[in-house]
């Protein structure tokens, strides 16, 4: 097993190393995918535009590196340029007056917790089963991002940096703001179905 | 030997019970996220000891991302997608 880095592979190396080493990505990109555009063509569209290219620039891959992170900032990259352009929905959130808050409100402080919800009991979960897709599915799609990345995905912060090209502190505010968001939408949903004290 | 964190915590008078919720509900997605360093993560668990509010919250945090983690359905990835990307692959050579 030569170290390809930096050589030219032949078709036949590339197209098994692709195959070995990339295409095993597929469900969780797909899965990516589905829940940026919430759409399953669009998410099909997507996800073989990020294997054309990272077909085409498989010679920059070095072997044994995150192939996972690769494809998913690969994708991130696609849907940023490409796929927002094409909807019309308004792509931009302005997270600076946001993330501004993080470290100056106690978030956890007086009103969100003074709730007593009790989550844990499982009729809750179980009826919040749908809930949380939906409930994720209304966040704004970079918070949506941080939470997929995160809790579905597991990458750490320093890969989600990587994928997002965002410094760790922003990752880091922007997945507090996020959870807080999803937090909120589900307390409200407990509520409404009468879990609350 | 402290560190800056160990000092910058035992700063806190021990009375500002608030400060020290403060960066308790800070670390929370760090500590649930398994990226709080060693120190962070030994004075949360100190704090939590004492504290029955942050106790919560930290169970709250981890119900949340359990939710997400084992609840949230995956999609299926259409049968036909590895092949057609193998086969458009071969087109675009």
């Amino acid at each position: 097993m030569s170290e390809q880095t930096g050589k030219q592979l032949s078709k036949e190396e590339k197209d098994a190393r692709f195959e070995a080493e990339l295409l095993p990505v597929l469900d969780p990109l797909y899965n990516f995918a589905y829940r940026l555009t919430l759409d399953e063509d669009d998410a099909n569209d997507l996800v073989q535009e990020t294997y054309l290219k990272a077909y085409r620039f498989f010679d920059y891959f070095e072997q044994g590196t995150n192939a996972k992170a690769w494809l998913f900032r690969i994708l991130k990259n696609s849907f940023i340029n490409e796929f927002r352009k094409k909807s019309k929905q308004p792509a931009k959130v302005d997270y600076s007056e946001v993330e501004g808050y993080y470290n100056t409100e106690d978030v956890e402080g007086d009103n969100g917790v003074a709730t007593t919800t009790d989550m844990r009991s499982e009729s809750v979960q179980d009826l919040i089963g749908d809930e949380v897709a939906s409930a994720l599915n209304t966040l704004p799609v970079d918070f949506r991002t941080v939470i997929i990345l995160c809790d579905l995905e597991g990458f750490t912060y320093e890969e989600m940096a990587k994928i997002l090209d965002i410094p760790i502190g922003t990752v880091r505010s922007r997945l507090h703001r996020a959870r807080n968001s999803l937090k909120e939408k589900l307390e409200k949903y407990a509520k409404t179905m009468g879990y609350n004290s | 030997m402290e560190s800056k964190f160990t000092e910058m915590y035992q700063k806190e008078p021990a009375d500002e019970k608030d400060g020290a919720c403060g960066q308790v509900a800070d670390l929370l997605d760090s500590v649930v996220d398994g990226e709080a360093s060693a120190e962070e993560q030994s004075f949360f668990n100190s704090h939590l000891e004492e504290c029955v509010s942050c106790f919560e919250n930290h169970q709250k945090q981890k119900l949340l991302k359990s939710l997400i983690s084992g609840h949230l359905k995956r999609v299926i990835v259409p049968e036909s997608l590895a092949l057609t990307i193998k086969a458009k692959i071969q087109e675009t050579i």
